[in-house]
């Protein structure tokens, strides 16, 4: 099975309004593996915007998080903080909107639209990356110092000397690396335009080519080729011009043929190891030796291990050893006292003071066991402090919310019993009181401090056999990569290039002069497109489509459809898709979570659903739109959606509901497994509910569809 | 409902709209007969609402006309200026006596046609009331022809006042024609009412009190008060949920039953328009390129944007979507329309499509085998 990339557990969501509380969002669950399109359908008011703005943080400011987790990595979104949260939004997840005619600035072009965050991330992210590299630098040396390791402090400092010099060789190498593939892709497209005898076509890129080829002098890409190299492209343009003339492109497909040898030389060439290579330049020699690229990646290492590295690493080790002796230490104790101190918290009746006092006691050993030598962020030890005060100010604050709450309830109903004894009906309505769950609350409270316990136990497991060969070298590609980050500067032309190439990727013709277009020149799909480029510039994991296609017709939905489908192969994005049209659902998913009233209804892969649904409301649903073949009437839902200020004691389709059966309306269904992939929770499913069939309309076109399958798998042999 | 062929209720005659140099619709004919349902699809941008709505006359048509029970309603005049002021150009150069003679004959006789438009345009409904009166249906003073044409909108939101009650709006129209009976007009709005699904109750609620369904609901009423014999209804579903969209077809269904109406419906979504049309006009950037049967439509299409239309509809069907090749339309590409200009031509009786006369044998062609 592929790997789970987010995972909803039991997500509860409600808004505040001034007529009550709307519970949109009812224990929702669903996972999310990589690479899956999960389709969440359901009409408008289902709840399926609401969850998943949820999963961006985005909120209305009015939404009260009653519950459930969101958990992405070793995140929980739910309890992320804003501050820290806008390294997941946008980078990691990122949401496609519906009318991308709002989603869009009318009055700012589409290339600064596009290269905006790119540039703004850019600058947050290099300060962090300095930040993040320093604390390590500053952790790695205490711990030497502590494992007695001599002049810890000198091999670090030499250490990210000549990191240093290689962040700088390698910034301009890749520069010019990358420029010889694009120099190298330009020329190959040129030399076929030329040979399809289309000039114009190739003038146009040739200002390209010639900015590309120009950047790539370099020392270990185009050396002592440039001279000929920048010969050749002084020669391209006048000579294409000339040519155009003539509609003979011998001379300008020579002189491109030259330009593409370079290229391709400087392309084929090895890549050199610009790490072995600062510290050699650094330490060795100023001057860069007169060797081929393999021998000077063979020398340079070579001198790097014997003088330096091996000792270094073997230093690292000992350091790793240490830390990990020190936090495993630590997270005994602090397990030792999570348990002493848990009974305090996981009573029936736990007092403010006590509980106070404990989690400040917690607090402060939990915070001893985090390993400032490790890689990857264990969140649940970092998040630990803040899920606490969330959980003990729900439950006490909730307390006291629900007093008030009850107090203004009763002096609401009595206003509004006074106004009817009077003989006069008000106009208004006695709006419900909203409690707070004490119960579920002061369970979270105790189950945050269990599953710390669990997973400490479970690292110190872990800890059992350790490695510390491989730990010392993540740390040192740690700093390696945040010193690299920390002086990767992406230049307003740097985030052009990438911008147009995004723009080529999601199927916008002409991307340099688009580029420069406002968003009214573009029609609403080529809108949809940059949209979704926007959405893509961070590389995220997930995205997240609410009703991309519903503002668009036919021809143009079906386009963006197949981009969407596309991009997600290349990139290997999971993608949720929401939208009401079971059409677009079965064109793009590959599980799909129906949606009613804010609870998922039933829950399958796409062939589950849609050829054998189990739940009334997904027929409902299905038979409700008219496919090709559709002659008789339809069957409509009757009713709207219930209110959610007063959610349905029972199922909450039931008033709605022809095939409703009398517990629907008292008691609300559990999930009930169909299959392994298909969960429905409908009260029909159960072994005691009377065999009902699912209506005609479905049943027909279902068999119709299997007998179409039939037909054409014939026809394919 | 029988549709009688030769009953023809609405005829539309090469319409041209023109924005500015913008031709947003350009040489539409067709003909609707009485208790049909004519659907218009196409793109966003094709000129659909365009048609509908010049021919309720809210716009002023460029040119050619618009027939409705036989009575001209619309009537451009544009092409006949265009003649003229080529014709009085061809004349300025000309030096042969008998030309200018011609040319004087035929810009007269252009002339007469533009009085005559303007004169229909302008008398079409006190003729409509002459003629009523004449066979002996009660008239009122106020009563227009174009008003047996009603048009119902995309939008409900959009297109109701949030500042009158619903009886307000359903009134509208007939206290525009000058009913002053204030009982006669409440009994009607609350008919109306029951008609399209709602109760009495609803008639002193503002709009913003229902729900979107319920809305496009009023949006019905409103048309359906006027008695009208044609309804133009624009996107009526596009707006709404999927649980709502069933119950306004059905709606709409059950009215051409029971009133006997003619409706023209405009949308994008093709699964609607096959299972709620008789006929279905295809248009693609102004212009008509196939009109046909709907059931004929889409066993044969003929025009590659038509083709690329129907292979671009999403169907509940996971395995067909998998394997769905969709058919790209690309005009530059599809068609050779420099050396001919394509026309509307017959390929087999009732299916018409824009082409050649070179892609005209080739589509006779296809329709033989």
């Amino acid at each position: 099975m592929a790997e789970k990339k987010l995972e909803v557990k039991d997500l509860t969501i409600s808004f505040k309004t001034t007529n009550g509380k709307v519970q949109a969002v009812r224990d929702v669950s669903f996972d999310l593996y990589s690479g899956e399109t999960l389709a969440i359908v359901g009409e408008s008011g289902s709840g399926k915007s609401v969850t998943s703005r949820a999963i961006m943080g985005i909120l209305a400011g009015n939404a009260i998080k009653e519950g459930g987790k969101i958990l992405y990595g070793d995140k929980d979104l739910m309890k992320t903080p804003e501050d820290e949260f806008h390294k997941v939004r946008g980078d990691k997840i990122a949401m496609v909107f519906q009318d991308p005619l709002s989603s869009l600035n009318p009055i700012m072009r589409i290339g600064k639209q596009l290269t905006e965050a790119m540039l703004l991330k850019n600058k947050a992210s290099r300060k962090q990356s300095r930040k993040d590299m320093n604390t390590m630098f500053k952790a790695l040396g205490e711990r030497m110092r502590g494992a007695g390791v001599q002049d810890a402090d000198k091999s670090l400092a030499e250490f990210k000397k000549f990191v240093m010099t290689q962040c700088r060789i390698e910034t301009a190498y890749s520069a010019a690396y990358a420029a010889a593939q694009e120099a190298d892709a330009i020329t190959d497209n040129m030399i076929l335009y030329l040979k399809n005898k289309s000039g114009s076509s190739a003038l146009q890129d040739a200002s390209t080519l010639i900015a590309a080829a120009k950047r790539t002098k370099n020392h270990f890409v185009v050396d002592s080729d440039y001279d000929v190299l920048v010969n050749n492209l002084n020669r391209l343009k006048a000579t294409l011009k000339t040519e155009i003339k003539k509609v003979d492109f011998t001379e300008s497909i020579a002189v491109l043929n030259n330009i593409s040898a370079i290229v391709k030389k400087a392309v084929a060439k090895e890549r050199l190891n610009t790490f072995t290579l600062g510290y050699y330049l650094t330490y060795c020699d100023k001057q860069i030796p007169d060797m081929e690229i393999g021998q000077l990646n063979a020398m340079t290492r070579q001198r790097l291990e014997t003088e330096f590295m091996n000792e270094f690493l073997r230093k690292t080790e000992l350091a790793a050893k240490h830390s990990m002796e020190i936090t495993d230490a630590a997270r005994r104790d602090a397990i030792a006292v999570l348990t002493e101190l848990l009974p305090v918290v996981d009573n029936d009746d736990p007092k403010k003071a006590e509980v106070i006092e404990a989690t400040k006691k917690m607090k402060a050993k939990v915070a001893i066991c985090i390993d400032p030598l490790e890689v990857d962020k264990d969140s649940l030890t970092y998040t630990f402090p803040t899920s606490m005060d969330y959980a003990i100010d729900l439950y006490f604050g909730g307390a006291k919310k629900n007093a008030k709450e009850e107090r203004r309830y009763n002096r609401s109903y009595a206003k509004h019993e006074a106004i009817i004894a009077r003989g006069k009906t008000p106009d208004w309505e006695v709006i419900p009181a909203s409690y707070v769950d004490l119960d579920a609350a002061r369970r979270d409270i105790a189950d945050t401090v269990k599953e710390l316990i669990a997973h400490m136990q479970a690292q110190l497991d872990a800890n059992a056999n350790p490695d510390f060969a491989a730990r010392a070298n993540e740390i040192i590609d740690f700093l390696k990569e945040k010193a690299q980050d920390s002086v990767n500067k992406i230049t307003r032309g740097a985030a052009r290039e990438k911008a147009i190439k995004l723009m080529e990727s999601v199927g916008i013709d002409d991307p340099r002069r688009r580029f420069k277009q406002y968003p009214f020149e573009f029609s609403g799909g080529m809108r949809q497109r940059i949209v979704i480029a926007i959405a893509l510039t961070a590389n995220p994991d997930i995205l997240i489509c609410d009703e991309p296609t519903t503002a668009l017709d036919v021809t143009i939905q079906a386009q963006i459809l197949e981009l969407i489908n596309k991009l997600k192969k290349d990139r290997d994005l999971s993608v949720i898709f929401i939208t009401h049209d079971l059409g677009v659902v079965a064109n793009m998913a590959d599980r799909v979570a129906v949606m009613y009233a804010g609870k998922i209804v039933e829950y399958g892969t796409a062939s589950d659903i849609f050829y054998n649904p189990a739940h009334p409301y997904t027929w409902a649903l299905l038979s409700s739109v008219p496919d090709l073949e559709t002659k008789e009437k339809l069957e409509s839902i009757p009713g709207t959606p219930p209110n959610m200020i007063y959610p349905p004691k029972g199922d909450a389709f039931a008033a709605r509901n022809k095939y409703a059966l009398k517990i629907d309306f008292e008691e609300q269904p559990p999930m009930f497994k169909i299959s392994d992939t298909h969960y429905a929770a409908t009260w029909l499913l159960h072994p005691n509910a009377p065999h009902i069939d699912p209506p005609k309309v479905i049943t027909e076109r279902i068999q119709r569809m299997h007998h179409q399958h039939e037909t054409e798998g014939g026809e394919n042999k | 409902m029988s549709v009688n062929e030769n009953d023809v209720l609405l005829k539309v005659e090469h319409l041209c709209m023109y924005f500015g140099p913008k031709k947003a619709v350009n040489d539409v004919s067709f003909d609707i007969h009485r208790g049909e349902v004519f659907g218009l699809v196409g793109e966003s941008g094709c000129g659909k609402t365009t048609t509908g709505r010049t021919i309720i006359k809210l716009y002023n048509a460029t040119s050619g006309n618009v027939y409705f029970k036989g009575r001209r309603i619309v009537a451009g005049t544009k092409s006949y200026k265009d003649e003229i002021k080529k014709l009085r150009a061809k004349k300025k150069q000309s030096k042969d006596q008998n030309e200018i003679a011609e040319c004087n004959e035929r810009i007269a006789e252009l002339k007469k046609e533009i009085e005559l438009a303007k004169h229909d345009q302008k008398n079409c409904d006190k003729d409509y009331r002459k003629d009523m009166a004449a066979a002996g249906t009660p008239v009122r003073k106020g009563e227009r022809l174009v008003t047996k044409i009603q048009m119902i909108y995309q939008d409900p939101v959009a297109s109701l006042d949030p500042r009158m009650t619903v009886e307000e709006i359903i009134a509208e129209g007939l206290k525009i024609q000058g009913i002053k009976d204030k009982k006669y007009i409440r009994e009607q709005v609350i008919e109306m009412l029951e008609t399209v699904g709602l109760v009495r109750e609803h008639a002193t609620r503002y709009p913003h009190e229902f729900s979107g369904g319920q809305r496009q609901r009023i949006g019905i009423a409103r048309s359906i008060i006027m008695k009208p014999e044609m309804i133009i209804a624009d996107e009526p579903i596009s707006a709404l949920d999927v649980s709502i969209r069933a119950q306004v077809i059905n709606l709409l269904n059950d009215l051409r039953e029971s009133m006997g109406l003619t409706i023209m419906f405009i949308a994008h979504d093709l699964s609607v328009v096959k299972y709620f049309s008789d006929r279905i006009g295809v248009m693609y950037f102004g212009d008509m390129v196939e009109l046909a049967d709907s059931d004929e439509l889409f066993k044969h299409p003929l025009h590659p944007y038509t083709r690329s239309l129907l292979s671009a509809i999403p169907l509940p069907d996971p395995e067909m979507e998998k394997n769905r090749v969709r058919i790209r339309y690309n005009p530059k590409v599809d068609h050779e329309y420099t050396t001919e200009v394509p026309e509307f031509r017959e390929v087999c009786p009732g299916h018409f499509v824009r082409c050649t006369m070179k892609e005209y044998e080739k589509y006779l062609q296809q329709v033989k085998e």
